[in-house]
């Protein structure tokens, strides 16, 4: 589904990213961790090519992403994506943001988007919040609403970019929860994150970056049964820790 | 001393008044509205055009913004007859003006308001599948307009006081049309006094406005 | 548009003078700075005053303050010069009022400077208040535990700072007193624009009059720019990111 061949990028002079390359089969949970600056931000960002790739090569269900003659609004259209501070659109009511996609991009009639928009929202346990607007709802629901808006656009895969490291401690579950539900229902999804515990219950791969490279991609009973790279070893220490 | 003020003109002038200040709304308005689409298109093309297009758009509001609206004025009054070889009315002349100077500084403050919408907020219109225009359209640019509309509207309000320098080419503004009532009615110095208090009254009442705005505008984030 | 360029018309001799263009730009560049530049100094002085007081613990001292920056921050400039200049000698006692309409030396000059001044110093005074609301609260209440009084506060804590944080806005006020000056021409100050006007009737070179006296004006605001730049250069604190 997801294939990431030898990329490489840079900002300016600076190489973010050293020939990373893995890939996320259909039906696929792949978590990718790693200390904070290593990279794994940038990576699934490239995935839907909001950040442009210098060399190498990503494909998403057969298209290559970094091709210029890829239309690329009509693949990020099929690749859903929740962000780190969620990103709802502020001025817009949360119905309003669940079918603003819908209509704008699918071409769906406004109904027809808002009864799908009220179904994904019933979903994620938020119905009663419909017509409220994103800031009078707490990080945790945003985040749902967040995680609804993805999946309204019916998508084929679904990134999430660290989706519960702004979220206040008692929050986070609410959030993984619907996140487990997605991948038990055989959902694809890249996942970075720190949350070792989602990775143990739901990721069949995990991947470990550090310093702009792959540096471990391996099965999940193996990568948290016996780390081979010292690094790995080292992260996981400190993060299981507490 | 005040004894020698006689403000029984005021009412005989309020006509010609009247005619005045329609004009000076009509070349406020119109140079407000033409000002910000074609500031906003600037400001759009200084953040994400190409070098060729950001340069110009540069260019241009770096340049009007250094020089004093008057001479502009000047520019325009002189320059339009040199080209389309007919002369234009100073009324006209002066739309075209205001539109074309008061989009510089527009789009300063559009820009401003694009720039301070978070960057995460554009990855998620596109992460939907918008293209740029429907990402600008749909999520940036309400949000931007949204936050500065306090800045705008105090831009419209010295937009509006400075409608009175077309005083230079001669247009029949709310300043214009005071001075001439004064001078026909051999009272211009209670003419000039009224016309500041007109001026003063829908200026302060406007800042007042934008005041309540601002605070009720902080954006529910 | 076929326009004949002609740049050596400066060096002519004006009609109605015996001066040469050249020396009626000169002469009207001196105006404007010289307006602007006494404008300036007028509105640092009572912008810095007013704008403290706005901040002030006495209501009665705020309110006043606040009255002055909105009465002179809602009139147009060219109306409040008209008003200095044909309205206020009126007020004035009966003989003061007489020597101000026909004896007054450079009286042009005084009144556009005066108008200017007040305006600009309305707009100053804003930015000073906003300078110093925009300190943390707790610098004026360390000051005042150092047992500072309220003006030694403001002396030697509130303001220093708050002068630093404005200056790039009053860059732009400064360069705006420039801009502004131009309306002087509207009572027969011989500034740029006044000179510029003439030279397009005199001579008919519409282009070459406008653009220097256009040029001019963008010298000026330059270098105006460059001192203010200068000045916050020579003042910056170290460690202190002052904020465009």
């Amino acid at each position: 589904m997801i294939d990431i061949k030898n990329v490489s990028k840079w900002y300016g002079n600076f190489k973010v990213l050293t020939d990373c390359t893995t890939n996320v089969a259909k039906g696929e949970v792949v978590v990718v961790c790693g200390p904070s600056g290593s990279g794994k931000s940038t990576l699934i960002k490239c995935v839907n090519a909001l950040e442009p790739i210098q060399q190498g090569q990503i494909i998403v269900d057969g298209t290559t992403v970094s091709d210029p003659k890829t239309n690329l609004p009509k693949l990020r259209a099929r690749v859903g994506m929740v962000f780190q501070h969620f990103e709802l659109f502020p001025h817009m009511s949360i119905t309003q943001n669940l079918a603003i996609g819908q209509i704008k991009v699918l071409g769906r009639s406004k109904d027809e988007a808002i009864e799908r928009g009220i179904k994904l929202l019933d979903r994620v346990g938020l119905k009663a919040h419909a017509n409220k607007f994103p800031g009078e709802l707490s990080g945790g629901q945003q985040q749902r609403v967040a995680i609804a808006r993805a999946l309204s656009m019916d998508p084929i895969c679904m990134l999430f970019d660290e989706p519960t490291s702004a979220l206040d401690p008692e929050m986070i579950n609410e959030v993984l929860d619907v996140m487990v539900e997605l991948a038990q229902e055989g959902m694809t999804m890249m996942v970075v994150t720190h949350e070792m515990g989602f990775a143990r219950k739901v990721a069949h791969r995990v991947v470990f970056m550090d310093a702009g490279q792959i540096v471990e991609d391996a099965k999940k009973d193996d990568f948290f049964g016996k780390p081979r790279s010292e690094r790995a070893q080292q992260f996981l220490s400190k993060i299981l820790s507490h | 001393m005040l004894s020698n003020f006689d403000f029984s003109v005021i009412p005989v002038s309020l006509p010609f008044i009247w005619e005045g200040l329609l004009y000076s709304f009509k070349l406020t308005i119109t140079a407000m509205c033409g000002g910000i689409i074609l500031g906003t298109l600037l400001a759009l093309a200084r953040l994400s055009g190409g070098p060729v297009l950001s340069r110009f758009a540069a260019a241009y509001v770096d340049t009007l913004r250094s020089i004093p609206l008057l001479m502009v004025i000047l520019w325009f009054f002189f320059l339009i007859p040199l080209v389309t070889g007919k002369p234009m009315g100073a009324e006209n002349s002066a739309l075209i003006t205001f539109t074309l100077f008061e989009a510089a500084f527009y789009s300063e403050i559009m820009r401003a308001g694009i720039q301070s919408i978070p960057k995460g907020q554009v990855n998620a219109g596109y992460a939907v599948g918008m293209t740029y225009w429907q990402t600008m359209g749909n999520v940036v640019l309400p949000q931007a307009f949204r936050n500065m509309l306090p800045v705008l509207l105090t831009q419209t309000i010295i937009l509006f006081q400075d409608t009175s320098l077309v005083y230079a080419i001669g247009a029949k503004d709310l300043l214009k049309a005071a001075e001439n009532t004064g001078k026909n009615y051999n009272r211009p110095v209670e003419m000039y006094v009224f016309s500041a208090l007109i001026y003063f009254i829908i200026c302060f009442s406007l800042s007042m406005l934008v005041k309540r705005l601002q605070k009720r505008i902080a954006i529910i984030r | 548009m076929n326009y004949q360029w002609n740049w050596s018309f400066f060096l002519d001799t004006a009609m109605s003078s015996d001066e040469t263009y050249l020396d009626w730009l000169i002469s009207g560049l001196g105006w404007t700075v010289a307006i602007a530049i006494s404008a300036w100094i007028i509105a640092l002085v009572l912008g810095s005053i007013i704008g403290t007081l706005r901040t002030a613990p006495n209501k009665l001292l705020a309110t006043l303050a606040n009255a002055w920056v909105e009465t002179f921050r809602n009139v147009p400039i060219l109306v409040q010069l008209f008003l200095w200049f044909f309205v206020f000698p009126e007020l004035l006692p009966r003989e003061l009022s007489l020597w101000v309409k026909q004896d007054m030396p450079a009286k042009e000059f005084f009144t556009a400077t005066i108008a200017l001044g007040l305006f600009t110093s309305a707009r100053v005074a804003e930015q000073v208040r906003a300078g110093i609301q925009s300190l943390p609260r707790g610098q004026r209440n360390a000051g005042l535990a150092l047992g500072f009084t309220q003006a030694q506060t403001y002396r030697f804590v509130v303001l220093p700072m708050a002068f630093r944080i404005i200056i790039p806005p009053l860059t732009s006020e400064f360069m705006n007193a420039f801009k502004n000056s131009a309306v002087a021409f509207a009572i027969g100050v011989m500034d740029l624009t006044f000179v510029s006007r003439q030279i397009v009737e005199e001579s008919g070179h519409v282009i070459e009059s406008l653009l220097a006296a256009t040029l001019l004006y963008f010298l000026c605001a330059f270098l105006a720019n460059r001192i203010m730049v200068f000045i916050e250069r020579r003042v910056r604190v170290p460690g202190f990111i002052i904020a465009k």
